[in-house]
C-alpha cells in the first residue's frame, strides 16, 4: 500500500468526472465534436495509466 | 440506472436528460465542484487546518479566508459570508435588525423563506402590490412604506426585495427600490438568489445594504450552500460575536459570530462552492448570451399555437413562466394520461424538470444549455404539438 496508489485513484475519478461533464455537456444526442473525442481518449488514457499504477502497487 | 447503495439509486439525470427544472439550472455543479464533493466529503473536511481563531473565514487551508475576500470583492460589497442557503442569509439580517411587532416591507412576490425569517423574528410582514408588468416599481415601494408608517406609526425596519423573482423571472428594479429605501433611511436587502453568480453583481452600485445569494440555485454549489454579503457600516452589527459567559464555567467563545451559529457552511458544500467560484466569475461575463438563448427558445416556444409566456417580455432572465392552456392543456384534457402525456413525451425525447403532469402554467430554465440543446429543446417542443394536430408557425 503506497500513497501513490492512493493518489492515482482520485486522479483517476477526477478523471472520471470530466467524463461525467463531457456527457452533460453533450447530452441527449451525444454527438460528440472533434475536441471531446480528444478530450474522451485523454480521459480514458489518463485512467488507464492510474489503474495501472494501482494495480503494480496493489497487486503485483 | 443502477442503485447507488441499497435503494439510493444514482441520480444522473444531467448526465441523461436536458432538464429545464426551473430552479435547478444554475446550480448544477461544476466538474471542479464534484472533484471537491469527492475529496471532502467527510464530515468536518474542512477543519484539518483549523488553527486560532478558530472560525471558518479565517482558515488558510484550503483558502477558505481568501475565498471570504474574493466573494465580497466580486458582489461589490466590504464583507462576505457563507450561508446554509440564502434563506439563512435573510434570517440573519433579519434577526439582527427586526424586533416583536416590527413591519418588513417584501415583494408580492418573496420567497416564502423572506416570510420564514420575518415570522421568526416576530416581525411582520408588508407586501409591495405588483404593477400591471407583474414588477415591483419604486414608486409602489414608497407608497407601502407611507401606507405603513399610517398604519403603524413607525417606519419598517427593512425592505427586502427580489433583484429577479422566483415566480416569472422578472426583474425588479432594484436600484430604483434601494434609493427609495436610501431616503427613507430604511435598511435595503437584495435578494439575489436568481441573479448573483449567474450574472454581474455589484451590490455598492445597487445602493444595498445586504446581499443575498443563493449557492444551489446560482452558485453551480450543492445544496445548503448561500451568501450574505454586506457593508463596512452593517457587518458589526450582522456579523456581530458573542458576549455570552458562562455562568458556572466562565467560559465566552468571542470570535464566533451569533448570526453564523460559530461555523457555517463547512465541509464538502464550502469546498465545491470554492472550487466552482473560478468558472463562477467567468460565467457571469456570458450572461447576455445565456439571455439570449432564453430569448430564442421562447421565440420558438411561441410558434405553437396557443402558447403564452407569462413572465415580462423580452426575457432577461433564463427562467420564464409559461402557460400552455391554449396549446397542450387542450390535448390533456382528452388524453388517457391526462396531463402526465406531456411529460412521457418529453422524457421519450430526453428532456425532463417541466412540472409533471401540469399543462397550463409551469416554468422552465434554459440557463447553462448549450446551443444545440436550446435547439433540440425547441425542435422538441415543435414535434410534440405537431404530433397532436397543434399548429407550428
Amino acid at each position: 500500500m503506497t500513497e501513490k496508489a492512493v493518489e492515482e485513484t482520485f486522479v483517476a475519478l477526477f478523471a472520471l468526472t470530466d467524463l461525467r461533464q463531457i456527457f452533460r455537456d453533450a447530452k441527449p444526442t451525444y454527438q460528440f465534436n472533434s475536441e471531446q473525442k480528444k478530450q474522451i481518449r485523454e480521459i480514458i488514457e489518463k485512467l488507464r495509466k492510474s489503474l495501472n499504477v494501482i494495480e503494480k502497487e496493489l497487486i503485483k | 440506472m443502477k442503485q447507488m447503495i441499497e435503494d439510493i439509486e444514482v441520480r444522473a439525470r444531467e448526465e441523461l436528460f436536458i432538464n429545464i427544472n426551473p430552479i435547478q439550472a444554475a446550480g448544477r455543479l461544476t466538474p471542479e465542484a464534484m472533484k471537491a464533493i469527492i475529496a471532502y466529503g467527510d464530515g468536518y473536511s474542512t477543519c484539518d487546518w483549523c488553527k486560532k481563531p478558530f472560525r471558518l473565514d479565517k482558515i488558510r487551508r484550503p483558502p477558505i479566508n481568501e475565498f471570504h475576500l474574493e466573494l465580497a470583492k466580486f458582489v461589490g460589497m466590504d464583507q462576505a459570508r457563507v450561508f446554509p442557503g440564502a434563506r439563512r442569509g435573510f434570517q440573519a439580517v433579519v434577526s439582527s435588525l427586526v424586533e416583536k411587532g416590527d413591519s418588513v416591507i417584501v415583494s408580492s412576490l418573496a420567497h416564502y423563506t423572506e416570510f420564514l425569517a420575518v415570522e421568526d423574528a416576530g416581525g411582520i410582514v408588508k407586501e409591495i402590490p405588483l404593477n400591471k408588468e407583474n414588477v415591483i416599481t419604486e414608486e409602489n415601494t414608497a407608497q407601502k412604506i407611507e401606507k405603513v408608517k399610517r398604519e403603524t406609526g413607525k417606519l419598517p425596519k427593512l425592505i427586502m426585495m427580489d433583484h429577479f423573482d422566483y415566480m416569472l423571472g422578472n426583474e425588479h428594479n432594484i436600484n430604483g427600490i434601494a434609493k427609495v429605501a436610501k431616503y427613507y433611511d430604511i435598511p435595503f436587502l437584495a435578494n439575489c438568489a436568481y441573479s448573483m453568480g449567474v450574472m454581474p453583481i455589484n451590490g455598492r452600485e445597487m445602493g444595498a445594504d445586504f446581499l443575498v445569494g443563493s449557492g444551489h440555485k446560482s452558485f453551480a454549489s450543492p445544496a445548503p450552500s448561500g451568501i450574505l454579503a454586506t457593508t463596512a457600516e452593517w457587518a458589526d452589527k450582522v456579523f456581530r460575536t458573542t458576549q455570552m459567559v458562562g455562568d458556572v464555567t466562565g467560559r465566552k467563545f468571542g470570535i464566533k459570530e451569533v448570526e453564523m451559529m460559530g461555523c457555517t457552511l463547512m465541509g464538502a458544500n464550502l469546498i465545491a462552492m470554492m472550487a466552482s467560484f473560478p468558472r463562477v466569475r467567468e460565467r457571469v461575463k456570458h450572461w447576455d448570451d445565456e439571455v439570449k438563448k432564453s430569448n430564442y427558445f421562447i421565440d420558438e416556444f411561441l410558434k405553437i399555437e396557443g402558447n403564452k409566456v407569462l413572465s415580462e417580455m423580452p426575457r432577461k432572465h433564463t427562467l420564464t413562466k409559461v402557460d400552455t392552456t391554449g396549446s397542450f392543456d387542450k390535448i390533456a384534457r382528452t388524453h388517457k394520461r391526462r396531463g402526465f402525456f406531456f411529460s412521457d413525451e418529453l422524457k421519450k425525447r430526453r428532456i425532463v424538470g417541466e412540472f409533471q403532469g401540469a399543462t397550463r402554467q409551469w416554468k422552465l430554465n434554459t440557463y447553462g444549455l448549450t446551443w444545440d440543446q436550446v435547439k433540440y429543446l425547441a425542435q422538441t417542443l415543435h414535434d410534440i404539438a405537431k404530433k397532436y394536430g397543434i399548429n407550428v408557425a
